[in-house]
């Protein structure tokens, strides 16, 4: 898991330096959550099928993290790896944010706040269907100050399902500011549990959290699930970590070489 | 004499027998014409509560699921309050949802100009493949809900929320005069009567966008009117305007609108709204005349 991060983490930074633009630290921040889905089995996937109505959903609403779900799918093999050093590219086949018409992407990101309502009516149309998966959403903690991740929570509760896991990328940084000195998110699990969710925090960044996806007991709540991983912005880079400053930027000239060194 | 919300719902309801895919969200909107799902087909049948927003998000992710979803609310709320999920979550992925607005224009008179929807014409029809309907009578909504539940395309349905006589949308009062009146929803019983008067072509046109085949009702005209009970900027007329000038047809316009330049008013009932905004008969015909 670790080995398969770093080579993630080294596939994004190239592809962003190479692009001139990504969102590198968003990226960065939340490479083992999505290790431990694709990679530890927590996800039901058949690249050779992405459209198997059997498989598990799994929705970037943070759609600024695309070239990190794009190295993976390529990995996986959703769509040939040479693809990747189109990123951002003129002709390429993605841009900076989530587009649905790639192999392996459910649903067009790139606005925050809509991935959890949209999770809950892919939730509700698996119960209406009598099907099994599970449908993931990661959202970015800064996303949370927007109405709509409310007005979601709250219906997936009322409508008990338990079908629906959202994972909270708490990195602390929204664009410009540590969030709790721009608005305070916290105390961030008590809101989501007096909406009514299963509530959980781990670490981030190690085999916690792959632990906490396999321990999930949903089906013996009758509720969703929120797993809030803590986090850093930029994690695995020492000079671009917990520095705002690095939002939405990829390395050039000797940040480049600094960074590619670092992930050796 | 029923109501568009009531005759639309009905034909959906009657579909929706035949196809567990149909799925009604509603925002909290209290109204008979949903009962019957609640009471006989409550698995088909979603209420988000005043929440637009996460209506539309939870309408996209049912129509990710294959499922055919109708998003019901009062029209300025569920184009303004959400138009952005509506553009990044419904019209990116081209899914097929179709948001009923009731309300169209300034039916809810009495509740003032925040339950207008006199700026939802200008918005919605700029959406890529987005079918805008304003309907005119209740007979036209149920061809609409059929067409709905058939159709892969989005859709914006705009009612009105008063009962309105029926007229016949084929209607021609002069087809030989060389000036036409053009006009949609509400406005058609109005510009019927401006046009029996004045002894002017009328002619209706319940979609947009105007297709470039749809000219030929007018192209041969000397001069057009358009009637709607709508801003004036981008609106009905602004989209008659973008037809004419897209096809090379040169034909004088005349626009006759809601000119919102004059701010919102609180009067209440809509023949004062109508009158204030010039939008009554006799303001009509004086416009035309150019009095």
């Amino acid at each position: 898991m670790k080995e398969k991060a770093k080579e993630l983490r080294k596939t994004v930074l190239e592809m962003c330096i190479k692009a001139g633009t990504g969102h590198v630290t968003s990226c960065f921040s939340c490479v083992e959550i999505l290790v431990a889905l694709y990679y530890g089995g927590v996800l039901k996937h058949d690249p050779k099928n992405p459209k198997w109505k059997d498989r598990d959903r799994f929705l970037l609403s943070k759609g600024q993290a695309s070239p990190l779900l794009y190295a993976i799918l390529a990995d996986r093999g959703f769509f040939p790896k040479e693809d990747l050093e189109t990123f951002c590219q003129p002709g390429g086949k993605f841009g900076v944010h989530l587009q649905n018409d790639v192999p392996g992407v459910e649903c067009t990101f790139g606005s925050l706040g809509n991935g959890l309502g949209i999770a809950a009516g892919m939730a509700l149309a698996a119960k209406k269907n009598r099907q099994n998966h599970m449908v993931y959403v990661l959202l970015g903690d800064a996303e949370c100050y927007e109405g709509a991740i409310w007005e979601a929570a709250m219906f997936a509760s009322h409508n008990r399902l338990n079908n629906l896991v959202a994972i909270i990328d708490r990195n602390h940084l929204g664009v410009t500011d540590w969030t709790e000195s721009m608005l305070a998110l916290e105390p961030l699990e008590e809101k989501w549990t007096s909406f009514g969710w299963a509530a959980g925090n781990t670490s981030g960044h190690n085999k916690n959290i792959l632990g906490v996806f396999r321990e999930l007991e949903f089906r013996r709540n009758n509720i969703p699930t929120v797993i809030i991983a803590n986090t850093t912005k930029g994690g695995g880079l020492s000079f671009m970590s917990n520095d705002p400053k690095w939002h939405g930027l990829a390395p050039s000239g000797e940040d480049a070489e600094r960074a590619r060194k670092e992930l050796l | 004499m029923i109501s568009q919300r009531d005759a639309f719902f009905k034909r959906v309801y009657e579909l929706a027998k035949e196809n567990r895919d149909i799925i009604v969200i509603s925002a909290d909107m209290g109204t008979s014409a949903l009962e019957p799902f609640k009471r006989d087909l409550p698995g088909q049948f979603v209420d988000c509560g005043i929440a637009e927003q996460n209506a539309i998000n939870v309408a996209a992710g049912l129509a990710l699921e294959g499922k055919k979803v109708f998003v019901f609310a009062i029209a300025p709320f569920i184009t303004m309050r959400c138009y952005e999920q509506i553009r990044t979550s419904i019209c990116m992925m081209n899914l097929p949802v179709t948001i009923v607005g009731v309300g169209a224009g300034v039916s809810y008179d009495e509740s003032g100009p925040t339950h207008w929807a006199v700026e939802d014409l200008s918005i919605m029809r700029t959406l890529p493949k987005m079918m805008v309907y304003s309907l005119s009578d209740a007979e036209i909504a149920e061809d609409i809900a059929k067409l709905a539940t058939i159709s892969a395309a989005t859709m914006y349905v705009r009612m009105d929320r008063k009962i309105l006589p029926r007229i016949d949308s084929n209607i021609r009062i002069n087809p030989l005069s060389d000036i036409v009146i053009l006009s949609c929803g509400n406005m058609i019983n109005i510009a019927v009567e401006v046009a029996a008067e004045l002894q002017y072509d009328f002619h209706s046109i319940d979609w947009l966008p105007i297709e470039a085949e749809d000219t030929e009702f007018f192209d041969d005209k000397k001069q057009i009117i358009t009637l709607e009970e709508h801003s004036l900027v981008g609106g009905f007329g602004s989209a008659v305007l973008e037809v004419l000038a897209d096809n090379n047809i040169q034909i004088p316009v005349k626009r006759i609108g809601m000119d919102l330049s004059k701010g919102y008013c609180y009067q209440y009932g809509r023949d004062a709204i109508q009158k204030h905004y010039g939008l009554d008969k006799d303001s009509i015909i004086k416009a035309i005349k150019g009095e």
